[in-house]
């Protein structure tokens, strides 16, 4: 047991008054300050989260708004019993960047043999340089059909887990490998597509 | 390209958004959000008030279940001990907080078994990703103030 008995129950006390949770609940309730907190700790995920997906600065910060104007407005319809906040919210920005690029949600195009365009322009600089490679990586994820794009983003570069990406996309668990496993083969080949064209291109 | 080059880009890409923030216009935007909305509390949040406290009780366990389930496996002993824990409710905060909580309620819940190491109790590592019943003294806002483990 605790020396005394208010050591660690304090601290418990006060890490369950500051969670993501309660902050909702009392939004839910009207106390519209508790969003404050809530966007100081989530705003750069979920700003992430949409520009890596759209590739667009202004696209992202349209959706970042979005979202928590919608938690404000909506914060009762977070369960804190299915999950922690930030999926939540992902999930919702994943709606929110979807609508703004006009992304039909229920084509799946799981079992369709995608052509992936090329990735980016080739550059005709000799030198390897990192940030162009980031450039067309970009490209390439961008290029990406939603549905792969969105488990990709949420995977390799937001961190979230397989079980979570499922409930963000609203799929099953081997859904989000496959799409995955899809995903990164489609990106490869638009990067190795687009060396080697920079390949020919230096003749 | 080998599935480490492919690793190797995406943490880069990872890296370079690392310290990506909305713009300065988004925060304003959603600082005026939140002062309209106290300003005119949306009527049915007024109307609703008694939906606060079950909120806030269903957070708070939802979180004290995600809190526990972080606990160092030090804290994890033989659970023969277990019966011998009584079953009187033990305090999660300051006594002075309960005798001032007024009207608390019990309320029955189910946690996680790593629940019982938070607050100093052995627990059987075998089964350790069971829940365990409990009855919770919460207050009206939620906050809780008791736990006591039904076994």
């Amino acid at each position: 047991m605790p020396d005394s008995p208010n050591d660690m129950p304090v601290e418990l006390s006060e890490r369950i008054s500051a969670s993501d949770a309660a902050l909702a609940a009392r939004v839910a309730c009207g106390d519209a300050a508790a969003l404050t907190p809530l966007y100081q700790r989530h705003r750069g995920s979920v700003y992430r989260f949409s520009l890596l997906w759209s590739g667009s600065a202004a696209i992202a910060a349209d959706v970042t708004q979005d979202v928590f104007v919608h938690l404000l407005g909506h914060a009762d319809a977070y369960d804190a019993g299915r999950g922690p906040l930030l999926p939540w919210l992902l999930g919702i920005a994943r709606n929110f960047v979807h609508r703004r690029a006009g992304v039909d949600a229920r084509y799946v195009p799981d079992d369709v043999d995608v052509e992936m365009a090329e990735a980016a322009e080739p550059t005709l600089d000799e030198a390897i340089d990192w940030q162009r490679a980031l450039d067309r990586l970009r490209a390439a994820i961008a290029a990406l059909p939603p549905h792969y794009r969105d488990v990709l983003v949420l995977v390799e570069l937001a961190e979230r887990s397989y079980a979570e990406a499922a409930a963000i996309c609203g799929c099953e668990l081997n859904t989000v490998r496959s799409r995955l496993f899809r995903a990164r083969a489609l990106v490869a080949q638009a990067l190795r597509a687009s060396s080697d064209t920079r390949s020919i291109a230096r003749g | 390209m080998s599935n480490a080059d492919l690793d190797r880009r995406f943490a880069a890409l990872k890296d370079a958004v690392a310290g990506e923030l909305p713009p300065p216009a988004t925060d304003r935007a959603i600082a005026a959000a939140v002062s309209r909305a106290a300003r005119a509390p949306r009527a049915a949040a007024r109307g609703d008030r008694w939906l606060a406290w079950p909120l806030a009780l269903a957070a708070t366990i939802a979180v004290l279940s995600f809190v526990v389930r972080s606990l160092p496996p030090e804290a994890i002993v033989s659970e023969p001990a277990l019966k011998a824990s009584g079953d009187e409710f033990l305090a999660v905060v300051p006594f002075a907080d309960i005798e001032s909580a007024g009207d608390a309620l019990v309320v029955p819940a189910r946690l996680p078994r790593t629940t019982l190491a938070q607050l100093g109790l052995p627990i059987n590592p075998a089964r350790a990703a069971d829940a365990i019943d409990a009855e919770l003294l919460v207050r009206r806002d939620g906050s809780v103030l008791a736990v006591r483990f039904v076994y």
